[in-house]
């Protein structure tokens, strides 16, 4: 169980106001951003290597669903919430039940969920 | 004796010639009738039918006219009479109304019996009905009068058969039953012709019914289809066939049907039709088709089980069958457009929450928050504009600075330099639109657009693929005569959203340069991030 304090999140959104906004609520928490990618190959190449805790997914990248990234942190063991408009609707099936962000959040919201996938870092 | 013996020779000699005449006579009459009810009973309309009966009864009693007034009821319901001539034309009578229920006509029209009369201007039941009280002017000279009724064997009266004679006693009691026995023919013969006529506009009008049903099915698209419950005989229409892709000439049975069905959709339609048939139910379904050239289709398919209460069950199942794959496209169509809908809108609040929030980190007093924030808010609502005008399929690289520009106090100082317009996706024109507000809104508070000389210059070129990572769009913001400008303390949001969020958005490289002659931005953005 690790705190929020420097929690290496890895941030994937592909829309520059909204990955600003995420990086500001992440910082006043005490984490530190990883990314943001705003690409499908960056992200997976981040979610694969790069030394995280806990991630935060935009479900559509640019018209491309996450799900591979997702994927990959899974295999890692990486918690990660998604991010999303769509609410629990926008999910694969395979990812049904995971943690979702209902965009707008508020930063409690940010903390709430982060909160809970930091529990889940051994 | 041999005078008595002559005359009662001569006597019997006439009796015997009178009696030869006589017998001549009936001979003749009764070919004559057999003729008729031949003629009669070859008859094929109503029409001919009476006309052959009233020439026959002309004949047959010697009258001088005749004529056949009967009932008809038209397709209205309407009951009216029509009549056939013989013997007198047709305009001897056209100028009369139809025969009324007088004291004359009313045992004929009433079925009651014949009435037969020497003279019938000597009847005690003639002349008693006003106002005529008798025939009228220019009416046919009728002395003897024979009208026979013609009864069906229901009873009901079909019409009267009239005849005249300009001279009195010429009707006897032998042409009176020969007039009951072709009244009688007549009455089965009318009855028989109605009955197939009746039949003959029963068999038009379903005729009609099926082929505006045909028509209907047709227009509308639907197929239709029958299957026997118990031999599972499946018998489609040609649309129905084509339904499932099939071609008119196609075998297509209840097993096809079953396999055309998609394996995710079988088990539903199955259980549907056993449900119909069983209990009746409404059969109403959507489901998934296969058809032979590999297409996936959608089909509506409705029908009902005609329940035999002696079989305990149906026999006998029908319906019919809708291609609906487009309707269906057009629901798919406007779930993802809902959907996306929302992502935007979602999207457009989480930007407005981050230009609040961004906004507010960085100005110093509510009123300086309030001018940044709402000129951002017009920033970002003037590209959705733009996009709304393009229908969310992007706008070029001028456009977008048309757009941001318009109300802009010194829009006739920023010029531009470049030899081709370029096409950008509605998220590159979002990012762009917002970076080209915080440019020169800038360049207007503390750059070259702040003294009334200064300028700004716009140019863009396309760079070849030189590093391998495809061509690119270099363009530089350049700001010209206003006072020297150095980098500032805190970055604010203009300069992180063209530095850092440019940078992330469209994987771009931005430059901005505090030369003392005025600030220079410039970006290189991959093409393959900006294209639609």
């Amino acid at each position: 169980m690790k705190t929020l304090a420097a929690l290496k999140v890895l941030v994937v959104e592909d829309e520059a106001l909204v990955s600003m906004l995420v990086e500001d609520m992440l910082s006043d928490l005490g984490c530190i951003v990883v990314g943001p990618a705003a690409e499908l190959e960056e992200a997976l190449r981040l979610a694969g290597s790069a030394d995280i805790d806990a991630a935060l997914l935009d479900v559509n990248l640019g018209g491309r669903p996450i799900f591979p990234v997702a994927d990959a942190l899974r295999e890692r063991g990486v918690p990660f919430a998604f991010a999303s408009g769509y609410g629990e609707a926008g999910l694969s099936e395979g990812h049904k039940g995971a943690t979702v962000l209902q965009k707008p959040f508020r930063e409690a919201d940010l903390r709430r969920v982060l909160e809970g996938l930091a529990a889940q870092v051994a | 004796m041999g005078r008595v013996e002559e005359d009662g020779f001569e006597s019997l000699v006439a009796r015997l010639a009178a009696a030869e005449e006589a017998l001549a006579e009936e001979v003749r009459r009764s070919r004559a009738l057999n003729r008729i009810a031949e003629a009669i009973g070859a008859g094929h309309d109503a029409g001919s039918l009476v006309q052959t009966v009233v020439d026959g009864g002309v004949e047959l009693t010697g009258a001088q006219f005749g004529a056949f007034f009967y009932n008809v009821v038209d397709e209205a319901g309407e009951s009216f009479m029509l009549y056939s001539l013989s013997g007198a034309p047709r305009a001897a009578f056209e100028a009369f109304p139809m025969p009324r229920n007088t004291a004359v006509f009313a045992p004929t029209f009433n079925g009651e019996g014949v009435v037969r009369s020497d003279d019938i201007t000597q009847d005690p039941r003639y002349g008693r009905n006003a106002p005529r009280r008798g025939m009228p002017e220019g009416h046919l000279p009728v002395r003897s009068y024979l009208a026979v009724p013609v009864i069906t064997r229901e009873g009901t009266v079909l019409g009267g058969l009239f005849f005249g004679h300009s001279m009195t006693g010429r009707f006897d009691a032998r042409a009176e039953t020969l007039l009951v026995g072709l009244a009688a023919q007549a009455a089965v013969s009318i009855e028989s012709v109605r009955a197939q006529e009746a039949a003959r506009a029963e068999l038009a009008q379903r005729r009609d019914a099926e082929e505006r049903l045909k028509f209907a099915l047709d227009s509308g698209g639907l197929g239709s289809w029958e299957l026997d419950v118990e031999t599972r005989a499946y018998l489609a229409s040609d649309i129905c066939k084509a339904n499932y892709g099939r071609g008119p000439d196609d075998d297509f049975g209840f097993a096809d049907l079953v396999a055309s069905v998609h394996p995710g959709d079988r088990a539903r339609m199955t259980a549907a039709i056993e449900d119909a048939i069983l209990h009746g139910a409404e059969y109403d379904i959507e489901y998934r088709v296969r058809t032979p050239d590999g297409d996936t289709r959608w089909v509506h398919a409705r029908g009902r089980a005609a329940q035999t209460a002696d079989h305990g069950g149906a026999r006998r199942m029908a319906g019919v069958s809708l291609d609906v794959t487009e309707r269906k496209r057009a629901e798919e169509r406007q779930r993802l457009l809902v959907n996306e809908l929302n992502h935007r809108v979602k999207n457009t609040l989480v930007s407005v929450q981050s230009i609040a929030s961004q906004t507010l980190r960085t100005t110093e007093t509510p009123e300086a928050f309030r001018d940044a924030f709402e000129g951002r808010i017009m920033a970002l609502s003037h590209t959705h504009n733009l996009l709304t005008e393009q229908n969310w399929e992007g706008a070029s690289l001028r456009e977008i600075f048309d757009f941001e520009l318009e109300a802009f106090a010194a829009r006739d100082r920023i010029g531009f330099d470049y030899v081709r317009d370029l096409q950008l996706s509605p998220k590159a024109t979002v990012a762009l639109g917002m970076a080209v507000h915080e440019l020169a809104t800038n360049a207007l508070k503390y750059g070259a657009l702040s003294v009334p000389d200064g300028a700004v210059r716009v140019v863009w070129a396309l760079e070849p693929d030189e590093t391998g990572d495809g061509p690119h769009l270099r363009l530089t913001w350049t700001e010209q005569g206003g006072p020297p400008v150095a980098p500032p303390t805190r970055h604010g949001f203009g300069v992180r959203l063209l530095e850092k969020g440019l940078a992330g958005e469209l994987s771009a490289q931005v430059n901005l340069a505090y030369d003392s002659l005025g600030l220079v931005c410039t970006m290189r953005l991959p093409i393959r991030a900006l294209e639609p």
